[in-house]
C-alpha cells in the first residue's frame, strides 16, 4: 500500500483494495450500544433517587440523608449524560467507518486505485474533545459519589462544604457537556469533509481508466 | 409545498461538490462561541464556590448562581444549534453526492447480462429488509414532517433558551429586593430553558430525520436514473425507536415546564420538594431525546452501509 501526498485538495492514502475500519471506528461499532444501554439505565436511576430525596425533604427527613441522596442522584444523571454523549460520539465514528469502508469498496469494484481520506484534523480534535468531555464528566461523577459516601460515613466536614463543592462540581459538569457537544460538532464536520471528498472522487473515477484489466470484464 | 429544506438544502443540479461547506464553517464557529460562553459560566461557578463559605457574600453568590445557570444553559443552546447547522451542511453535501453518483454511475456500471425486467417485491439484505421497485420511493409521512419541522423546532428552542437567559438576569437583580419574585423567576427560568433545550434537540432530531429522508430519496433517484431496480431499505426498528424516544423526551420536557410553572403558586417548602425531583426529570427528558439521536445516527450508518453495498453491486454487475 502506498502512502503519499498525491493530490492537493485532499490528503489521501492509496491502496489496491478497500481499507478496513480504523481503531476509533471499531470502538464505535462495538461500544455505541453498551453506552446507550447505560444511559437508558442511569437516567431512571437518577429520577428514582431524586424522588426519594424529594420525599425526605417533604417529610422532614434528616439533612444528612437529603445531602447524600442529592450527591448520588446527580451522579446517576451525569453517568447518563456521559454515556449518551459517548454513544452519540461512537455512532458518529461508526458513520465515518461506513464511509471509509464503503467508499473503498466502490472504488475497488470499479477497478481503480482506492483513495481513502487520511484522518482529518477535525476527526483528531473530535476524539480529543470527546475524551476530555468524558473524563471531566466522569471525574465530577466520582467526586459526587465520594462526597455522598463521606456524608453517609458521618463526615461533618463534607456535610458543611456540600454547597461549596456543589458549585465547583456543577461548573465541571457543565464544561464537560460543553466539550462533548463541541467534539460532536467537530465529528459531524468531519463527515461533511468525507462526503465532499467522496463526491469529488466518484466523478474522478469516470475519467481515470482502470490500470489493469478489471475482473468484472469478460475474458 | 416547497419546504425550507428543499429551498435551502438541495443545491441546483450542477452544484460544485468541491466547494467547502458554509454550514460547516458556521457551525464550528458557533460551537466555539458556545464553549467560550460556557467557560465564562464555569469561571462564575468557581467564584461562587469560593465565596460561598465567606460571611456576607450570600447575596452575591445567589446572584451569580441565578445568571450563571441561565448563561450556561444558553451556551448549551448555542452548541446544540451548532450541531444542527453542521447537520444541515451534511444534508446539503449528501445531495451534491447524489448528483455526483448519478453523473458517474452510468460510466462505471458493469455490463452484466444486459437489462432485466424490474419486478416489484422484497429482499433480505445484511442491513434489513428492502423493497424492490422501478421508481424512487415517495417520502414517508415522518420524512415530510421532519422536513417541515426542523426549522420551527430549532427557532422555538433557541428563542425559549434565550428568553430564559433574560429571565435569569432579571432574577439575579431581584434576589435581594424581592426574594419571592426571584424564586418564581427561578422556576420559570429552569422550565422554559429546558423546554427550549428539548425543542433544540427535537430540531436536531428532525434534521437527522431529513438526512434519512434525503438518503432514501437520493438513493432511489440514483438507482432509477441508472435504469436498475430500485432497492430501498424498509424503516428499521432503530428508526422507529428513534421516533418514540424523541416524542417521549419532548413530552417530558413539556411536562416539566408545566409543573415548574405550577410550582410558582405553591408554598416555598412544597416548591422546594417539587424542584428536587423536577431537576433530574428535566435532565432525563433530554436524555431520552439524546438516546433517540443515537439511534438515528445508527440508522444513518446502516443506510449508508446498504447504499455503498448497492452501488458496489451496480458497478460490479450493472444490475
Amino acid at each position: 500500500m502506498a502512502s503519499t501526498r498525491i493530490r492537493a485538495d485532499f490528503d489521501v492514502e492509496v491502496s489496491d483494495g478497500a481499507l478496513g475500519y480504523n481503531l476509533p471506528q471499531r470502538l464505535g461499532r462495538a461500544l455505541w450500544l453498551p453506552m446507550l444501554a447505560m444511559a437508558l439505565m442511569a437516567f431512571p436511576a437518577g429520577v428514582v433517587l431524586s424522588a426519594i430525596r424529594a420525599h425526605a425533604i417533604a417529610t422532614g427527613g434528616s439533612p444528612k440523608a437529603i445531602a447524600e441522596l442529592g450527591q448520588f442522584s446527580i451522579a446517576a444523571n451525569f453517568v447518563g449524560f456521559a454515556s449518551a454523549f459517548a454513544a452519540i460520539s461512537f455512532a458518529i465514528a461508526r458513520i465515518l467507518g461506513a464511509f471509509r469502508v464503503g467508499g473503498g469498496h466502490v472504488q475497488e469494484a470499479a477497478g481503480r486505485p482506492v483513495q481513502t481520506l487520511k484522518m482529518p484534523l477535525t476527526a483528531k480534535v473530535f476524539l480529543g474533545l470527546m475524551a476530555m468531555g468524558m473524563m471531566t464528566l466522569l471525574g465530577a461523577v466520582a467526586l459526587h459519589v465520594a462526597i455522598g459516601a463521606s456524608i453517609a460515613g458521618g463526615s461533618t466536614y463534607a456535610l458543611g462544604h456540600v454547597a461549596q463543592w456543589g458549585f465547583w462540581l456543577e461548573g465541571a459538569r457543565r464544561i464537560g457537556i460543553a466539550l462533548y457537544l463541541l467534539g460532536i460538532t467537530f465529528g459531524l464536520a468531519t463527515i461533511v469533509t468525507v462526503i465532499r471528498f467522496q463526491s469529488v472522487r466518484i466523478v474522478e473515477l469516470v475519467h481515470v481508466p482502470p490500470p489493469v484489466v478489471s475482473e468484472r470484464q469478460p475474458t | 409545498m416547497a419546504s425550507a429544506d428543499a429551498l435551502l438544502l438541495r443545491p441546483a443540479p450542477g452544484g460544485d461538490p468541491r466547494a467547502t461547506s458554509r454550514f460547516r464553517a458556521a457551525g464550528l464557529g458557533a460551537a466555539l462561541f458556545g464553549v467560550t460562553v460556557a467557560t465564562a459560566a464555569l469561571v462564575a461557578n468557581i467564584v461562587a464556590g469560593a465565596w460561598s463559605d465567606q460571611a456576607g457574600r450570600a447575596a452575591q453568590v445567589a446572584r451569580i448562581d441565578a445568571w450563571s445557570f441561565g448563561l450556561n444553559t444558553a451556551a448549551f443552546g448555542v452548541l446544540k444549534l451548532s450541531v444542527a447547522i453542521v447537520l444541515l451542511g451534511i444534508l446539503r453535501q449528501l445531495w451534491l453526492r447524489v448528483e455526483s453518483v448519478k453523473a458517474a454511475l452510468p460510466s462505471l456500471a458493469g455490463v452484466g447480462g444486459g437489462p432485466v425486467p424490474i419486478q416489484a417485491g422484497a429482499e433480505d439484505t445484511p442491513w434489513g429488509a428492502a423493497t424492490l421497485s422501478s421508481t424512487a420511493p415517495k417520502p414517508m409521512l415522518v420524512h415530510r414532517l421532519a422536513r417541515v419541522m426542523w426549522g420551527p423546532s430549532l427557532a422555538m428552542g433557541f428563542m425559549a433558551v434565550m428568553g430564559g437567559l433574560v429571565l435569569a438576569v432579571v432574577q439575579a437583580t431581584k434576589v435581594v429586593s424581592d426574594p419571592a419574585l426571584a424564586g418564581h423567576l427561578s422556576a420559570w427560568v429552569k422550565g422554559i430553558q429546558f423546554l427550549g433545550e428539548g425543542f433544540l434537540l427535537a430540531g436536531v432530531s428532525f434534521v437527522l430525520g431529513s438526512i434519512l429522508s434525503s438518503l432514501r430519496a437520493g438513493g432511489g433517484e440514483v438507482q432509477e436514473s441508472a435504469g436498475v431496480v430500485v432497492k430501498t431499505l424498509r424503516m428499521p426498528a432503530t428508526a422507529k425507536a428513534f421516533l418514540g424516544l424523541m416524542m417521549l423526551g419532548l413530552m417530558v420536557e413539556v411536562f416539566q415546564f408545566v409543573v415548574y410553572v405550577a410550582t410558582t403558586s405553591f408554598s416555598t417548602a412544597t416548591a422546594a420538594a417539587y424542584a428536587t425531583w423536577l431537576g433530574p426529570v428535566r435532565e432525563a427528558g433530554l436524555g431520552l431525546i439524546l438516546s433517540g439521536i443515537v439511534l438515528a445516527l445508527v440508522t444513518i450508518g446502516n443506510v449508508l452501509g446498504f447504499q455503498f453495498s448497492r452501488i458496489t453491486e451496480i458497478v460490479r454487475t450493472g444490475r
